[in-house]
């Protein structure tokens, strides 16, 4: 009997011993699973019809007869298509020209705020406000100031004897007169992150680099730069991802043009689907960019992952 | 760091620092206050050259945008679409956020780095397909369709922010908890959230602005019913003419809720987005 009893409990003490080895195993996929679930859910029909649609002509005048495959014809047509080689192009000098500027302005201001200073709350608000204010607006804002006979912009240019300058329909200007608005929009987003990446820096190795003698400049570059490389690539990644995709303040300000002069990937692909209803093309152009996107956000990510491990 | 600055004398441009502040607060300052100048504007001045800063302020362009009873309908839209997709995401992005920042586990960063995918896709991208489907589910000019829309963008932001702001609070006030005999949800709900509640709301706001700003989704899934106010504001500009009175006033309506919450979290906004960076 008591044998028996034994037994059973050493085989139960055992099997919660298994359980609770399992669980434990198990614990963290209760807490993250969830929302990883509702993503794929959400996700999963459009990545997959739209990679489908790719490789089929989807057309209005054609679609009630039949959605034909046509196997790569779509990638093939892009890739010899001059307007969507011109608006890859257009967004990449749009992302590296803008996250430079961005870099640059952003750290001196974040140089500039990590003193001691009165009020410095309140001038991080003020500083912070562009980031946060809706996309529409700002286009919609600066398209006022850019115009040509009453904008702000030219007026002011002209008192300093400038201009005017025919900002956004000059085919020439309006691709840095778009550069101007986001690099306004999110330079406050870069100098509040690096910012917090300055204030959280070890104290130690600047008091020894001073007492050797270092100057401001040497420890920018062999203290402050190496120290922040972690916060420097996730600005770069949020702001890579962010710059990428850009649509509103282009749609409102320019809306692509002065022939397509500002037609990024994002506005191309909207073109197509929502203008020419050319669905299957669209979604190959999409594809393209989502191509783009994970490779060079997952070079990113990788190193940043590096880092933290 | 500001010690070994001063020690070089740095003072001295103190007041150079001020003022390139002072003119950085100008420039981001500038155009939003232009704007909300412009909207009390009367018409006839919206367009003068050289600019007109004294006038008597009229509320005649809120009057125009309010005249009709849509703009109500549509902040409500906004309000409740913003609001209902940050509660979801915030309830998912914290038991996610948890769970990134308290197990050790193979995988966790590059799983953590992962959730970020959706973030990554273009919306322009998945736009197309999500039309489709929300057509064949009846769900188009719906504020589902833009909840739904939200969330791959708000769960991602959610569990990249809480992450950091639970891996700042001590693992071993969580610990004595549960060797007091609170399970580990317990511990979680008790001495966790009121720790993080701070966090929390900065993720919820951020959430929250994203959202109400978001304008490529609402313009194409939403019609008559479901708009917000983004895509109000671009009804102003009609075939004939932009009336852009009408515009500054409702974008500045738009703005103020976004001013005030940016002004109220801004430390924590800061906080929250850069500390997945510093602190694993």
């Amino acid at each position: 009997m008591s044998l028996v009893n034994a037994a059973s409990s050493i085989q139960s003490s055992e099997l919660a011993k298994r359980w609770r080895a399992f669980y434990r195993r198990i614990e963290p996929a209760l807490y993250i699973s969830p929302a990883f679930i509702v993503l794929f859910v959400i996700l999963i029909y459009p990545l997959g019809y739209s990679f489908w649609l790719s490789f089929h002509e989807w057309t209005l005048r054609g679609f009630r007869k039949g959605i034909p495959f046509i196997g790569f014809e779509n990638y093939i047509d892009l890739f010899s298509n001059p307007e969507f080689l011109k608006s890859l192009r257009i967004t990449f000098i749009f992302v590296i020209v803008a996250i430079a500027i961005e870099m640059i302005l952003g750290m001196g201001i974040a140089l500039l705020l990590d003193h001691d200073l009165k009020g410095k709350g309140f001038m991080r608000s003020i500083i912070l406000i562009p980031m946060m204010c809706t996309n529409v607006v700002i286009g919609l804002t600066w398209r006022l100031l850019f115009n040509y006979e009453f904008g702000l912009v030219n007026y002011y240019l002209g008192r300093l004897g400038l201009g005017p300058v025919n900002w956004l329909s000059d085919t020439s200007v309006a691709l840095p007169a778009v550069i101007i608005v986001d690099v306004w929009n999110t330079t406050s987003f870069v100098a509040l992150l690096l910012l917090a990446g300055l204030q959280a820096l070890p104290e130690e190795p600047y008091e020894a680099a001073t007492i050797d003698g270092a100057s401001s400049w040497q420890l920018f570059v062999y203290l402050t730069i190496p120290f922040l490389r972690p916060t420097i690539l996730v600005v770069l990644l949020w702001r890579f991802i962010d710059t990428f995709r850009i649509f509103d303040v282009i749609y409102l300000l320019t809306a692509g043009g002065p022939a397509r002069a500002t037609e990024t990937v994002s506005i191309y692909v909207y073109r197509n689907g929502f203008q020419f209803f050319n669905l299957g093309y669209a979604s190959a152009s999409s594809y393209i960019m989502i191509f783009f996107m994970l490779i060079i956000g997952a070079i990113l990510a990788r190193i940043i992952g590096r880092i933290e491990m | 760091m500001d010690r070994y600055y001063r020690k070089r004398g740095y003072n001295i441009k103190l007041v150079l620092i001020y003022g390139l502040i002072l003119f950085s607060m100008l420039l981001s300052f500038g155009p939003i206050g232009y704007l909300l100048i412009t909207s009390f504007k009367p018409p006839q001045l919206t367009f003068a050259i050289p600019p007109v800063w004294v006038f008597k302020p009229t509320l005649q362009n809120y009057r125009d945008v309010f005249a009709g009873g849509t703009f109500v309908k549509y902040f409500f839209n906004s309000l409740i679409i913003a609001g209902s997709t940050t509660l979801i995401a915030l309830i998912l992005g914290s038991f996610a956020g948890y769970g990134f920042a308290r197990f050790q586990f193979r995988g966790n960063t590059v799983i953590r780095l992962s959730s970020l995918i959706p973030q990554m896709l273009p919306p322009i991208t998945i736009i197309v397909p999500l039309y489709v489907l929300f057509n064949s589910m009846d769900l188009i000019d719906t504020r589902w369709a833009l909840i739904i829309s939200y969330l791959t963008f708000s769960i991602p932001l959610s569990i990249w922010m809480m992450t950091g702001f639970f891996a700042d609070v001590p693992r071993e006030l969580e610990e004595s908890a549960m060797i007091d005999g609170c399970s580990r949800l317990g511990a979680l709900m008790r001495v966790n959230l009121p720790i993080i509640a701070p966090g929390l709301a900065a993720t919820a706001i951020l959430s929250f602005i994203y959202c109400w700003n978001e304008f490529l989704y609402a313009v194409i899934l939403t019609g008559r019913e479901s708009r917000t106010l983004p895509v109000t504001i671009t009804s102003f500009m009609t075939n004939k003419a932009i009336l852009w009175g009408r515009i500054a006033a409702s974008g500045s309506l738009v703005l103020i809720p976004v001013l005030i919450f940016a002004l109220l979290a801004q430390r924590f906004l800061v906080r929250g987005l850069s500390r997945g960076a510093i602190k694993g």
